[in-house]
């Protein structure tokens, strides 16, 4: 697991209105393009998943994310831009999200 | 010689800025009201340059390379990627920067003593600069020294080194030969969660913790302060709480003395801070 690649891929899908849109209409494809980029350095896309975490992501699913220990203000804003609005207006989605969490507390986002 | 005219703690919550668009709602009228008042006495001191310490949110700066204390230096500041364009509404702009302040600070050609800063020649501005600098200069007309801390991504600094750092800036800025009226502006939260199961809870988060460290600042006890803000307790307070330690670098640039305005003002986001020193010297 890391955090790290984590952390980088939901950046990358959030960065740009393109990259969040490709991700919408195909999270699973997203993915396999962004595992099959080089990483070029100074500012290195691309990057590798554990299938537990490419699930998450292929789901939409914050609750396991945030207990992996995803970044908390970098899950909050991938999750609200990928559910809000094609799954779910704001206002539920603020609630949605505190209950999806809730039982993991604070869980460390060191990476 | 340069010196600080007037050092200012403001929130930089990005979501105020659609919220404020058009009338002002009542639950934020306290918010808009201080960001007035503010915005007054700053424009009163006449400041020819602003040093602004916030924190990038990982939105221009993420762990493949993360500085602890990062000075910007460059002449033309780009402010909101795309991303914050979004999420929050908030405008793209080009704010002026004061290139040569930014390099004093960094101790011309060997950092200082006491501080290993990174330094960038292309910074970026996310919210938790642009939000305090589009209420408080709406122009966008003063040049700007923008420090990044890194308050955001574990490990991050020790308290004490947000103390340092303040302490300083003070050093740094008034040996600067130059005339520059330069107020020094930290930007952030009391305690704050977001992305966790307590975001959006409308009120003060840790009301205890709130108050301690607001007493802190109203008698200037750094001491005190650098104790209280250990990470288990920040963390505790809300997991985004360590952007509160820019106010502890406002603390010490602003002379480690009581701060002469201290407020927690009340909105849909929670208690907003706004506190300033100085003033009036």
């Amino acid at each position: 697991m890391s955090r790290y690649m984590i952390n980088k891929l939901l950046w990358e899908v959030e960065a740009g209105d393109e990259s969040l849109r490709a991700f919408i209409d195909d999270s699973a494809g997203f993915i396999d393009r962004w595992e099959r980029d080089e990483p070029m350095p100074p500012h290195p896309s691309g990057g590798t998943l554990t299938s537990e975490e490419r699930t998450a992501f292929e789901s939409w699913d914050y609750s396991t994310l945030y207990r992996m220990g995803a970044h908390p203000f970098l899950l909050w804003q991938f999750a609200r831009a990928v559910w809000v609005p094609a799954r779910m207006e704001a206002h539920e989605f603020v609630i949605a999200f505190r209950k999806g969490v809730a039982e993991y507390g604070h869980p460390d986002f060191t990476t | 010689m340069a010196e600080i005219v007037l050092t200012l703690a403001v929130p930089h919550t990005p979501l105020l800025w659609r919220a404020l668009q058009g009338p002002v709602p009542a639950d934020l009228a306290g918010v808009a009201e201080s960001f007035s008042t503010f915005r007054a006495l700053l424009a009163a001191e006449r400041p020819d340059v602003l040093v602004v310490v916030g924190s990038d949110h990982l939105r221009s700066i993420l762990t493949s390379n993360m500085p602890a204390f990062l000075i910007g230096k460059a002449t033309r500041i780009r402010g909101t990627l795309p991303s914050e364009q979004r999420a929050f509404g908030l405008p793209a702009a080009i704010v002026p920067g004061h290139r040569d302040l930014a390099a004093h600070l960094l101790g011309g050609r060997q950092l200082p003593a006491g501080f290993d800063f990174s330094f960038s020649d292309e910074p970026w501005l996310d919210h938790s600069f642009m939000v305090p600098l589009l209420y408080l200069t709406p122009d966008l007309d003063i040049p700007v020294v923008p420090i990044h801390t890194n308050t955001n991504a574990p490990p991050i600094p020790l308290a004490t080194r947000f103390r340092a750092l303040g302490s300083y800036l003070r050093e740094a800025i008034t040996t600067w030969p130059g005339p520059e009226r330069v107020a020094v502006i930290g930007t952030g939260h009391l305690s704050f969660e977001l992305g966790g199961p307590r975001q959006f809870s409308g009120a003060s988060l840790d009301p205890e913790f709130d108050g301690v460290v607001l007493d802190c600042f109203r008698q200037g006890d750094v001491e005190r302060l650098v104790e209280v803000a250990t990470y288990e307790r920040m963390l505790a307070a809300g997991n985004l709480t360590f952007q509160f330690l820019n106010f502890i670098t406002c603390l010490s640039a602003g002379g480690e003395t009581a701060a002469q305005i201290v407020e927690a003002i009340p909105s849909r986001f929670g208690d907003e801070p706004f506190m300033a020193w100085s003033m009036g010297r």
